[in-house]
Protein backbone atom coordinates (compact mmCIF):
# COMPACT_ATOMS: atom_id res chain seq x y z
CA UNK A 1 0.00 0.00 0.00
CA UNK A 2 1.22 3.26 -0.76
CA UNK A 3 1.41 6.37 1.74
CA UNK A 4 0.31 9.04 -0.32
CA UNK A 5 0.51 11.88 1.95
CA UNK A 6 4.10 11.00 2.39
CA UNK A 7 4.67 10.79 -1.67
CA UNK A 8 3.03 14.25 -1.92
CA UNK A 9 5.16 15.79 0.67
CA UNK A 10 7.96 14.67 -0.99
CA UNK A 11 6.76 15.46 -4.62
CA UNK A 12 5.49 18.89 -3.03
CA UNK A 13 8.80 19.72 -1.61
CA UNK A 14 11.12 18.91 -4.23
CA UNK A 15 8.70 20.86 -6.21
CA UNK A 16 9.57 23.76 -4.31
CA UNK A 17 13.11 23.29 -4.23
CA UNK A 18 12.93 23.59 -8.07
CA UNK A 19 10.47 26.58 -7.60
CA UNK A 20 13.21 27.80 -5.21
CA UNK A 21 15.47 28.15 -8.32
CA UNK A 22 12.88 28.62 -10.95
CA UNK A 23 14.74 31.41 -12.12
CA UNK A 24 18.32 29.50 -13.06
CA UNK A 25 16.27 26.31 -13.83
CA UNK A 26 13.65 28.08 -16.44
CA UNK A 27 16.13 30.69 -18.41
CA UNK A 28 18.85 28.42 -18.71
CA UNK A 29 17.21 25.87 -20.95
CA UNK A 30 15.53 28.95 -22.59
CA UNK A 31 18.53 31.20 -23.32
CA UNK A 32 20.14 27.88 -24.47
CA UNK A 33 17.48 26.96 -26.86
CA UNK A 34 17.64 30.19 -28.16
CA UNK A 35 21.11 30.38 -28.93
CA UNK A 36 20.61 26.49 -30.53
CA UNK A 37 17.93 28.10 -32.83
CA UNK A 38 19.74 31.24 -33.91
CA UNK A 39 22.99 29.12 -34.41
CA UNK A 40 21.66 25.99 -36.16
CA UNK A 41 18.25 27.11 -37.23
CA UNK A 42 18.81 30.47 -38.20
CA UNK A 43 22.19 30.66 -39.14
CA UNK A 44 23.13 27.55 -40.05
CA UNK A 45 19.52 26.19 -41.18
CA UNK A 46 18.91 28.68 -43.55
CA UNK A 47 21.61 26.80 -45.52
CA UNK A 48 20.30 23.65 -45.16
CA UNK A 49 17.49 21.89 -47.23
CA UNK A 50 14.53 20.26 -46.10
CA UNK A 51 14.80 16.95 -44.36
CA UNK A 52 12.22 13.93 -44.93
CA UNK A 53 9.98 17.49 -45.98
CA UNK A 54 10.19 19.15 -42.64
CA UNK A 55 11.64 22.53 -42.09
CA UNK A 56 15.52 21.94 -40.84
CA UNK A 57 14.43 25.03 -38.08
CA UNK A 58 11.52 22.83 -37.46
CA UNK A 59 13.41 19.36 -37.63
CA UNK A 60 15.62 20.01 -34.65
CA UNK A 61 12.87 20.75 -32.32
CA UNK A 62 12.60 17.62 -31.15
CA UNK A 63 16.24 16.68 -30.95
CA UNK A 64 16.91 19.94 -28.64
CA UNK A 65 13.88 19.55 -26.72
CA UNK A 66 15.84 15.93 -25.80
CA UNK A 67 18.80 17.47 -25.66
CA UNK A 68 17.70 19.92 -22.44
CA UNK A 69 14.88 16.90 -21.10
CA UNK A 70 17.52 14.38 -20.68
CA UNK A 71 20.53 16.64 -19.02
CA UNK A 72 18.10 18.85 -16.91
CA UNK A 73 16.07 15.52 -16.31
CA UNK A 74 18.85 13.46 -15.16
CA UNK A 75 20.92 16.32 -12.97
CA UNK A 76 17.54 17.26 -11.17
CA UNK A 77 16.52 13.70 -10.08
CA UNK A 78 20.86 13.04 -9.26
CA UNK A 79 20.54 16.08 -6.97
CA UNK A 80 17.05 15.52 -5.61
CA UNK A 81 18.50 12.14 -4.06
CA UNK A 82 22.27 13.41 -3.91
CA UNK A 83 21.49 16.48 -1.76
CA UNK A 84 20.23 15.12 1.19
CA UNK A 85 23.06 12.44 1.10
CA UNK A 86 25.56 14.78 0.87
CA UNK A 87 23.95 16.85 3.92
CA UNK A 88 22.53 14.00 5.89
CA UNK A 89 18.73 15.21 5.86
CA UNK A 90 18.40 11.92 4.50
CA UNK A 91 18.10 10.86 7.86
CA UNK A 92 14.39 11.84 7.97
CA UNK A 93 13.71 9.58 4.42
CA UNK A 94 15.27 6.52 5.88
CA UNK A 95 13.71 7.40 9.34
CA UNK A 96 10.13 7.66 7.88
CA UNK A 97 7.71 5.46 7.59
CA UNK A 98 8.35 5.41 3.10
CA UNK A 99 9.42 2.62 0.87
CA UNK A 100 10.66 2.50 -2.60
CA UNK A 101 7.02 3.51 -4.19
CA UNK A 102 6.67 6.85 -2.02
CA UNK A 103 9.86 7.68 -2.36
CA UNK A 104 10.17 7.22 -6.76
CA UNK A 105 6.82 8.56 -7.00
CA UNK A 106 7.80 11.45 -5.09
CA UNK A 107 11.49 12.10 -6.42
CA UNK A 108 11.34 11.25 -10.13
CA UNK A 109 7.49 12.64 -10.16
CA UNK A 110 9.03 15.91 -9.42
CA UNK A 111 12.02 15.57 -11.72
CA UNK A 112 9.15 14.25 -14.43
CA UNK A 113 6.92 17.32 -13.89
CA UNK A 114 9.71 19.92 -14.08
CA UNK A 115 10.87 17.81 -16.96
CA UNK A 116 7.03 18.44 -18.89
CA UNK A 117 7.35 22.84 -18.05
CA UNK A 118 10.82 22.68 -19.59
CA UNK A 119 9.69 21.11 -22.37
CA UNK A 120 6.41 23.27 -22.74
CA UNK A 121 8.48 26.21 -22.34
CA UNK A 122 10.88 25.24 -25.14
CA UNK A 123 8.27 24.68 -27.05
CA UNK A 124 6.80 27.36 -26.74
CA UNK A 125 10.59 29.40 -27.48
CA UNK A 126 10.42 27.73 -30.34
CA UNK A 127 7.38 29.03 -31.64
CA UNK A 128 9.44 32.85 -31.55
CA UNK A 129 11.69 31.10 -34.47
CA UNK A 130 10.43 28.51 -36.18
CA UNK A 131 6.29 27.86 -37.90
CA UNK A 132 5.96 23.84 -36.25
CA UNK A 133 3.44 21.61 -36.01
CA UNK A 134 2.93 18.22 -33.75
CA UNK A 135 1.87 15.48 -35.76
CA UNK A 136 0.34 13.32 -32.27
CA UNK A 137 0.46 15.98 -29.65
CA UNK A 138 -0.37 13.42 -27.20
CA UNK A 139 1.94 10.37 -28.39
CA UNK A 140 4.36 13.46 -28.31
CA UNK A 141 3.31 14.35 -24.12
CA UNK A 142 3.16 10.45 -23.73
CA UNK A 143 7.17 9.70 -25.41
CA UNK A 144 8.07 13.29 -23.12
CA UNK A 145 6.66 11.81 -19.72
CA UNK A 146 8.38 8.00 -20.80
CA UNK A 147 11.37 9.61 -21.62
CA UNK A 148 11.60 12.10 -18.50
CA UNK A 149 10.65 9.20 -16.04
CA UNK A 150 13.47 6.64 -17.67
CA UNK A 151 15.94 9.64 -17.46
CA UNK A 152 14.78 10.46 -13.80
CA UNK A 153 15.08 6.85 -12.82
CA UNK A 154 18.32 7.31 -14.09
CA UNK A 155 19.61 10.16 -12.37
CA UNK A 156 17.94 9.09 -9.01
CA UNK A 157 20.82 6.07 -9.40
CA UNK A 158 23.59 8.34 -10.54
CA UNK A 159 22.59 10.54 -7.28
CA UNK A 160 22.72 7.06 -5.24
CA UNK A 161 26.04 5.95 -6.70
CA UNK A 162 28.05 9.36 -6.86
CA UNK A 163 29.90 9.86 -3.27
CA UNK A 164 31.21 13.50 -4.76
CA UNK A 165 30.43 16.03 -7.14
CA UNK A 166 32.70 15.38 -9.50
CA UNK A 167 30.79 12.04 -10.24
CA UNK A 168 27.65 13.95 -10.29
CA UNK A 169 28.16 15.82 -13.09
CA UNK A 170 30.43 13.45 -15.12
CA UNK A 171 27.93 11.00 -16.57
CA UNK A 172 25.76 13.61 -17.92
CA UNK A 173 28.66 15.58 -19.16
CA UNK A 174 31.01 12.84 -20.74
CA UNK A 175 28.53 10.36 -21.66
CA UNK A 176 25.18 11.90 -21.73
CA UNK A 177 25.79 15.10 -23.42
CA UNK A 178 27.87 14.00 -26.02
CA UNK A 179 25.73 10.54 -27.35
CA UNK A 180 22.54 13.32 -27.39
CA UNK A 181 24.82 15.46 -30.16
CA UNK A 182 25.86 12.73 -32.02
CA UNK A 183 22.33 11.20 -31.77
CA UNK A 184 20.68 13.12 -34.49
CA UNK A 185 19.53 15.99 -32.24
CA UNK A 186 21.08 18.49 -35.50
CA UNK A 187 21.07 15.79 -38.81
CA UNK A 188 19.32 12.66 -39.87
CA UNK A 189 21.51 9.73 -39.23
CA UNK A 190 20.48 9.54 -43.60
CA UNK A 191 22.80 11.95 -43.87
CA UNK A 192 26.31 10.42 -42.38
CA UNK A 193 28.01 8.44 -44.68
CA UNK A 194 28.38 4.81 -44.35
CA UNK A 195 29.91 2.94 -42.01
CA UNK A 196 28.54 5.64 -39.52
CA UNK A 197 24.85 5.72 -40.31
CA UNK A 198 25.35 1.79 -39.00
CA UNK A 199 27.75 3.04 -36.27
CA UNK A 200 25.46 5.98 -34.80
CA UNK A 201 23.00 3.07 -33.99
CA UNK A 202 24.66 1.70 -31.25
CA UNK A 203 24.05 5.09 -30.18
CA UNK A 204 20.91 4.62 -27.73
CA UNK A 205 19.62 8.27 -27.70
CA UNK A 206 19.46 8.09 -31.77
CA UNK A 207 16.10 5.97 -30.78
CA UNK A 208 15.05 8.44 -28.36
CA UNK A 209 15.74 11.12 -30.66
CA UNK A 210 14.01 9.68 -33.51
CA UNK A 211 10.83 8.77 -31.35
CA UNK A 212 9.96 12.00 -30.39
CA UNK A 213 10.76 13.39 -33.90
CA UNK A 214 8.62 11.01 -35.45
CA UNK A 215 5.48 11.99 -32.79
CA UNK A 216 6.38 15.61 -34.59
CA UNK A 217 6.74 14.80 -38.26
CA UNK A 218 5.15 11.39 -38.26
CA UNK A 219 8.50 10.18 -40.00
CA UNK A 220 12.29 9.20 -38.22
CA UNK A 221 15.07 7.60 -38.77
CA UNK A 222 13.95 4.48 -36.81
CA UNK A 223 10.79 2.31 -36.69
CA UNK A 224 8.75 4.34 -33.75
CA UNK A 225 7.51 1.14 -31.81
CA UNK A 226 11.75 0.37 -31.67
CA UNK A 227 12.39 3.78 -30.07
CA UNK A 228 9.32 2.90 -27.66
CA UNK A 229 10.86 -0.46 -27.11
CA UNK A 230 14.03 0.61 -26.24
CA UNK A 231 12.97 3.50 -23.72
CA UNK A 232 10.64 0.72 -22.21
CA UNK A 233 13.15 -1.29 -21.69
CA UNK A 234 15.38 1.58 -20.39
CA UNK A 235 13.08 2.19 -17.75
CA UNK A 236 12.64 -1.11 -16.73
CA UNK A 237 16.57 -1.50 -16.08
CA UNK A 238 16.40 1.50 -14.13
CA UNK A 239 13.70 0.50 -12.13
CA UNK A 240 15.15 -3.04 -11.51
CA UNK A 241 18.51 -1.23 -10.12
CA UNK A 242 16.33 1.47 -7.92
CA UNK A 243 14.65 -1.73 -6.48
CA UNK A 244 18.02 -3.84 -5.93
CA UNK A 245 19.00 -0.53 -4.36
CA UNK A 246 16.25 -0.11 -1.90
CA UNK A 247 16.31 -4.14 -1.09
CA UNK A 248 19.90 -3.92 -0.24
CA UNK A 249 20.34 -0.49 0.99
CA UNK A 250 23.39 -0.12 -1.14
CA UNK A 251 24.73 3.38 -0.28
CA UNK A 252 21.51 4.67 1.37
CA UNK A 253 22.04 2.74 4.55
CA UNK A 254 25.19 2.21 6.66
CA UNK B 1 6.14 -1.36 33.05
CA UNK B 2 5.37 -1.91 29.53
CA UNK B 3 8.22 -2.19 26.88
CA UNK B 4 7.96 0.05 24.27
CA UNK B 5 11.45 -1.15 22.39
CA UNK B 6 13.33 -4.56 22.92
CA UNK B 7 16.57 -5.51 21.23
CA UNK B 8 17.10 -8.58 20.96
CA UNK B 9 20.97 -9.85 20.31
CA UNK B 10 21.64 -6.76 18.18
CA UNK B 11 24.32 -7.06 16.07
CA UNK B 12 26.29 -4.92 13.51
CA UNK B 13 29.36 -5.63 11.88
CA UNK B 14 30.39 -3.14 8.85
CA UNK B 15 31.99 -4.10 6.02
CA UNK B 16 35.04 -3.17 7.12
CA UNK B 17 35.03 -5.69 10.01
CA UNK B 18 34.30 -2.86 12.28
CA UNK B 19 31.49 -4.63 15.13
CA UNK B 20 29.56 -1.43 16.19
CA UNK B 21 27.06 -3.59 17.71
CA UNK B 22 27.69 -7.04 19.58
CA UNK B 23 24.86 -9.38 21.03
CA UNK B 24 22.88 -6.02 22.46
CA UNK B 25 19.78 -6.42 24.55
CA UNK B 26 18.51 -3.93 25.67
CA UNK B 27 14.42 -3.22 26.87
CA UNK B 28 13.07 0.22 26.85
CA UNK B 29 9.98 1.13 29.02
CA UNK B 30 7.01 2.93 28.37
CA UNK B 31 7.06 6.87 29.53
CA UNK B 32 10.71 6.34 30.69
CA UNK B 33 13.66 8.62 30.22
CA UNK B 34 16.45 6.43 29.33
CA UNK B 35 20.31 8.26 29.11
CA UNK B 36 22.93 5.81 26.89
CA UNK B 37 26.40 6.30 27.78
CA UNK B 38 29.18 5.64 26.27
CA UNK B 39 32.56 7.05 24.97
CA UNK B 40 32.98 8.13 21.28
CA UNK B 41 32.50 5.39 18.77
CA UNK B 42 31.07 3.12 21.57
CA UNK B 43 27.99 2.28 19.53
CA UNK B 44 25.49 4.73 21.05
CA UNK B 45 24.51 6.20 17.12
CA UNK B 46 24.86 3.10 15.34
CA UNK B 47 22.15 1.90 18.27
CA UNK B 48 19.62 4.52 17.27
CA UNK B 49 20.65 4.01 13.60
CA UNK B 50 19.65 -0.10 13.55
CA UNK B 51 16.48 1.33 15.51
CA UNK B 52 14.96 4.43 12.99
CA UNK B 53 16.36 2.34 9.84
CA UNK B 54 19.73 4.23 8.91
CA UNK B 55 21.73 1.30 9.79
CA UNK B 56 20.87 -2.11 8.89
CA UNK B 57 21.26 -4.81 11.61
CA UNK B 58 23.67 -7.91 10.93
CA UNK B 59 21.49 -10.15 12.90
CA UNK B 60 19.43 -9.91 16.03
CA UNK B 61 15.83 -8.34 16.58
CA UNK B 62 13.97 -5.19 17.17
CA UNK B 63 10.55 -4.74 18.25
CA UNK B 64 9.00 -1.69 18.64
CA UNK B 65 5.31 -0.93 20.18
CA UNK B 66 5.04 -4.91 19.70
CA UNK B 67 6.04 -4.48 15.37
CA UNK B 68 9.00 -6.49 14.51
CA UNK B 69 11.23 -3.61 12.62
CA UNK B 70 12.24 -6.13 9.57
CA UNK B 71 8.70 -6.77 8.43
CA UNK B 72 6.85 -4.40 10.31
CA UNK B 73 8.44 -1.58 10.07
CA UNK B 74 6.03 1.28 8.59
CA UNK B 75 4.14 0.76 11.77
CA UNK B 76 7.03 1.13 14.01
CA UNK B 77 8.41 4.07 12.42
CA UNK B 78 5.56 5.80 12.54
CA UNK B 79 5.48 6.47 16.29
CA UNK B 80 8.75 6.97 16.38
CA UNK B 81 11.40 10.34 16.09
CA UNK B 82 14.98 10.96 15.77
CA UNK B 83 16.85 14.11 16.18
CA UNK B 84 20.35 13.56 14.72
CA UNK B 85 23.21 14.44 16.61
CA UNK B 86 24.60 16.80 13.45
CA UNK B 87 22.26 19.76 12.18
CA UNK B 88 21.02 18.01 8.66
CA UNK B 89 18.64 20.28 7.50
CA UNK B 90 17.67 21.71 4.55
CA UNK B 91 18.94 25.21 5.22
CA UNK B 92 17.01 27.01 2.79
CA UNK B 93 13.52 26.07 4.09
CA UNK B 94 11.67 28.27 6.35
CA UNK B 95 11.16 26.63 9.57
CA UNK B 96 7.23 26.37 9.08
CA UNK B 97 7.43 24.52 6.09
CA UNK B 98 10.24 22.35 7.33
CA UNK B 99 8.36 21.27 10.05
CA UNK B 100 5.08 20.71 7.93
CA UNK B 101 7.10 18.89 5.89
CA UNK B 102 8.15 16.37 8.50
CA UNK B 103 4.52 15.61 9.70
CA UNK B 104 3.37 15.12 5.71
CA UNK B 105 6.31 12.45 5.26
CA UNK B 106 5.09 10.93 8.71
CA UNK B 107 1.50 10.10 6.74
CA UNK B 108 -0.30 12.90 8.72
CA UNK B 109 -2.62 15.20 7.84
CA UNK B 110 -1.87 18.92 7.49
CA UNK B 111 -2.75 20.24 10.94
CA UNK B 112 -1.80 23.64 11.11
CA UNK B 113 -2.73 24.32 15.01
CA UNK B 114 -0.60 21.50 16.09
CA UNK B 115 2.72 22.75 14.42
CA UNK B 116 1.88 26.35 15.72
CA UNK B 117 1.67 24.26 19.59
CA UNK B 118 5.37 22.50 18.76
CA UNK B 119 6.71 25.75 17.20
CA UNK B 120 5.32 27.81 20.62
CA UNK B 121 6.71 25.10 22.70
CA UNK B 122 10.09 25.71 21.48
CA UNK B 123 10.10 28.76 21.02
CA UNK B 124 10.29 29.01 17.16
CA UNK B 125 7.02 30.81 16.40
CA UNK B 126 8.49 34.24 15.98
CA UNK B 127 10.84 32.55 13.60
CA UNK B 128 8.54 30.43 11.57
CA UNK B 129 8.97 32.48 8.38
CA UNK B 130 12.72 32.33 8.63
CA UNK B 131 15.16 30.38 6.81
CA UNK B 132 16.59 27.87 8.62
CA UNK B 133 20.33 29.01 8.05
CA UNK B 134 19.28 32.40 9.38
CA UNK B 135 19.08 30.76 12.68
CA UNK B 136 21.44 30.40 15.63
CA UNK B 137 22.78 27.18 16.57
CA UNK B 138 20.81 26.46 19.23
CA UNK B 139 17.53 27.13 17.33
CA UNK B 140 18.73 25.21 14.38
CA UNK B 141 19.00 22.08 16.74
CA UNK B 142 15.09 23.25 18.34
CA UNK B 143 14.03 23.11 14.77
CA UNK B 144 15.26 19.52 14.23
CA UNK B 145 13.32 18.45 17.48
CA UNK B 146 10.02 20.45 16.33
CA UNK B 147 10.69 18.38 12.92
CA UNK B 148 10.86 15.08 15.07
CA UNK B 149 7.89 16.18 17.14
CA UNK B 150 5.85 16.91 13.92
CA UNK B 151 4.77 13.63 13.59
CA UNK B 152 3.80 13.16 17.34
CA UNK B 153 6.34 10.03 18.16
CA UNK B 154 5.58 7.99 20.93
CA UNK B 155 9.37 6.86 20.80
CA UNK B 156 11.63 9.96 20.73
CA UNK B 157 15.58 9.55 20.01
CA UNK B 158 17.80 12.54 21.02
CA UNK B 159 21.52 11.70 19.63
CA UNK B 160 23.39 13.96 21.78
CA UNK B 161 20.77 16.65 22.10
CA UNK B 162 23.25 19.25 23.91
CA UNK B 163 26.50 18.59 21.93
CA UNK B 164 28.28 21.69 21.23
CA UNK B 165 25.62 24.02 22.66
CA UNK B 166 26.08 26.32 25.82
CA UNK B 167 25.29 25.13 29.72
CA UNK B 168 22.41 27.83 29.81
CA UNK B 169 21.08 26.64 25.94
CA UNK B 170 21.47 23.00 27.29
CA UNK B 171 19.35 23.46 30.26
CA UNK B 172 16.59 25.07 27.99
CA UNK B 173 16.81 21.88 26.20
CA UNK B 174 16.22 19.81 29.42
CA UNK B 175 13.67 22.02 30.42
CA UNK B 176 12.02 21.10 26.76
CA UNK B 177 12.72 17.28 27.03
CA UNK B 178 10.83 17.38 30.38
CA UNK B 179 7.92 18.69 28.45
CA UNK B 180 8.15 15.80 26.27
CA UNK B 181 8.27 13.38 29.07
CA UNK B 182 5.33 15.30 31.01
CA UNK B 183 3.33 14.34 27.37
CA UNK B 184 3.66 10.61 27.67
CA UNK B 185 6.48 10.49 25.19
CA UNK B 186 9.15 7.76 25.56
CA UNK B 187 12.76 9.54 25.40
CA UNK B 188 15.97 7.84 24.55
CA UNK B 189 18.98 9.66 24.80
CA UNK B 190 22.53 9.48 23.74
CA UNK B 191 25.03 11.86 25.67
CA UNK B 192 28.57 11.66 26.88
CA UNK B 193 27.31 14.80 29.46
CA UNK B 194 26.81 12.99 33.02
CA UNK B 195 25.18 15.74 34.21
CA UNK B 196 22.83 15.66 31.38
CA UNK B 197 22.18 12.13 32.10
CA UNK B 198 22.34 12.33 35.90
CA UNK B 199 19.20 15.24 35.98
CA UNK B 200 16.95 13.69 33.49
CA UNK B 201 17.29 9.81 33.64
CA UNK B 202 15.54 7.50 34.73
CA UNK B 203 17.41 4.65 33.73
CA UNK B 204 20.45 4.74 32.41
CA UNK B 205 22.70 2.68 30.23
CA UNK B 206 26.46 2.26 29.05
CA UNK B 207 27.46 0.93 26.03
CA UNK B 208 31.33 0.09 25.33
CA UNK B 209 32.91 -1.46 22.37
CA UNK B 210 29.59 -1.92 21.04
CA UNK B 211 28.33 -4.03 24.38
CA UNK B 212 25.79 -2.70 27.11
CA UNK B 213 28.03 -3.39 30.06
CA UNK B 214 25.06 -1.86 32.77
CA UNK B 215 21.73 -1.06 32.96
CA UNK B 216 19.45 -0.07 35.51
CA UNK B 217 17.82 2.54 37.31
CA UNK B 218 19.78 5.96 37.73
CA UNK B 219 19.66 5.68 41.33
CA UNK B 220 19.54 1.97 41.92
CA UNK B 221 23.17 2.45 39.81
CA UNK B 222 24.41 5.34 41.99
CA UNK B 223 23.41 3.20 45.01
CA UNK B 224 25.49 -0.40 44.04
CA UNK B 225 28.50 2.02 42.32
CA UNK B 226 28.28 4.63 44.46
CA UNK B 227 30.95 5.90 46.44
CA UNK B 228 31.58 8.33 49.52
CA UNK B 229 34.93 9.70 50.32
CA UNK B 230 35.96 11.65 53.08
CA UNK B 231 39.19 13.38 54.04
CA UNK B 232 40.09 14.38 57.68
CA UNK B 233 42.32 16.33 58.50
CA UNK B 234 44.32 15.54 62.11
CA UNK B 235 45.68 18.17 64.28
CA UNK B 236 48.62 15.78 65.15
CA UNK B 237 50.10 13.34 63.22
CA UNK B 238 48.56 9.70 63.63
CA UNK B 239 51.05 6.54 63.40
CA UNK B 240 48.42 3.86 63.67
CA UNK B 241 44.80 3.48 63.50
CA UNK B 242 42.79 2.70 66.81
CA UNK B 243 41.18 -0.71 66.01
CA UNK B 244 37.54 1.38 66.54
CA UNK B 245 38.65 2.89 63.64
CA UNK B 246 40.57 0.13 62.21
CA UNK B 247 37.24 -1.45 61.22
CA UNK B 248 36.15 1.37 58.81
CA UNK B 249 37.91 1.57 55.48
CA UNK B 250 40.09 4.43 56.40
CA UNK B 251 43.60 4.93 55.35
CA UNK B 252 46.14 7.39 56.57
CA UNK B 253 47.84 9.66 54.42
CA UNK B 254 50.15 12.51 54.60
CA UNK B 255 52.14 11.47 56.75
CA UNK B 256 49.41 10.96 59.22
CA UNK B 257 48.32 14.09 58.83
CA UNK B 258 45.07 12.80 57.21
CA UNK B 259 42.68 10.02 57.36
CA UNK B 260 40.93 9.19 54.31
CA UNK B 261 37.87 7.07 54.06
CA UNK B 262 36.49 5.63 51.18
CA UNK B 263 33.15 3.17 51.31
CA UNK B 264 29.61 3.66 51.39
CA UNK B 265 27.23 2.34 48.24
CA UNK B 266 25.35 5.64 47.56
CA UNK B 267 22.58 4.41 49.80
CA UNK B 268 24.02 7.13 52.27
CA UNK B 269 25.46 4.05 54.19
CA UNK B 270 28.70 6.14 53.68
CA UNK B 271 27.86 9.33 54.81
CA UNK B 272 26.83 7.41 58.28
CA UNK B 273 29.94 5.82 58.45
CA UNK B 274 31.24 8.89 58.34
CA UNK B 275 29.58 10.39 60.76
CA UNK B 276 30.47 7.21 63.32
CA UNK B 277 34.48 7.60 62.43
CA UNK B 278 34.22 10.96 63.31
CA UNK B 279 32.65 10.03 66.86
CA UNK B 280 35.25 8.01 67.27
CA UNK B 281 37.88 10.11 66.83
CA UNK B 282 36.31 12.59 69.18
CA UNK B 283 35.78 9.62 72.13
CA UNK B 284 39.46 8.53 71.53
CA UNK B 285 40.35 12.00 72.08
CA UNK B 286 42.04 12.17 68.58
CA UNK B 287 41.75 15.97 67.77
CA UNK B 288 40.91 16.99 63.64
CA UNK B 289 40.87 20.56 61.58
CA UNK B 290 38.75 19.95 59.11
CA UNK B 291 36.44 17.54 56.89
CA UNK B 292 35.63 17.40 53.47
CA UNK B 293 33.55 14.56 52.02
CA UNK B 294 32.45 13.62 48.79
CA UNK B 295 29.66 11.57 47.35
CA UNK B 296 30.57 10.01 43.85
CA UNK B 297 28.18 11.32 40.40
CA UNK B 298 27.45 9.40 37.85
CA UNK B 299 30.33 10.30 36.08
CA UNK B 300 32.46 8.44 38.79
CA UNK B 301 30.74 5.32 38.39
CA UNK B 302 31.11 6.26 34.49
CA UNK B 303 34.74 6.31 34.43
CA UNK B 304 35.17 3.43 36.70
CA UNK B 305 32.82 0.88 34.58
CA UNK B 306 34.96 2.26 31.38
CA UNK B 307 38.09 2.00 32.64
CA UNK B 308 40.82 3.83 30.41
CA UNK B 309 38.14 3.98 27.79
CA UNK B 310 35.70 6.76 29.08
CA UNK B 311 38.25 9.48 27.82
Amino acid sequence: MIAWRSTWSIYKRELLRFLRTAFQSVLAPVLTTTLYFIVFGAAIGGRMPDLGGVDYGAFIIPGLLMLTLLGETTSNSSFGIYMPRFTGTIYELLSAPVGVAETLIGFVGAAMTKSLILAAIILATARFFVDYSIAYPLLAVLYIMLVAAAFSLFGFILGIWADNFEKLGIIPMLFLTPLTFLGGTFYSIDMLPAPWDTIALANPIVYLVSGLRWTFYGSSDVNIWVSFGITLAFLAACTAVIAYIFRTGWRLRA
Amino acid sequence: MEPILELSGLTKVYPGGLKALDDVDLTIRKGEIFALLGPNGAGKTTLIGAVCGLVRPSSGTIRAFGHDLATDWRKARARIGLVPQELSTDMFEPVKRAVSYSRGLFGLPPNPARIEEILRSLSLWEKRDERIMALSGGMKRRVLIAKALAHEPDLLFLDEPTAGVDVELRKGMWAIIDQMRARGVTIILTTHYIEEAEEMADRVGVIRNGQIIAVDEKDALMAKLGRTEAHIALAEPMQTLPPVIAQLPVEIEQDGMSLCYRGGDGTGRGKAEVADLTKALTHAGIDYVGIETRESSLEDIFVSLLGENAQ
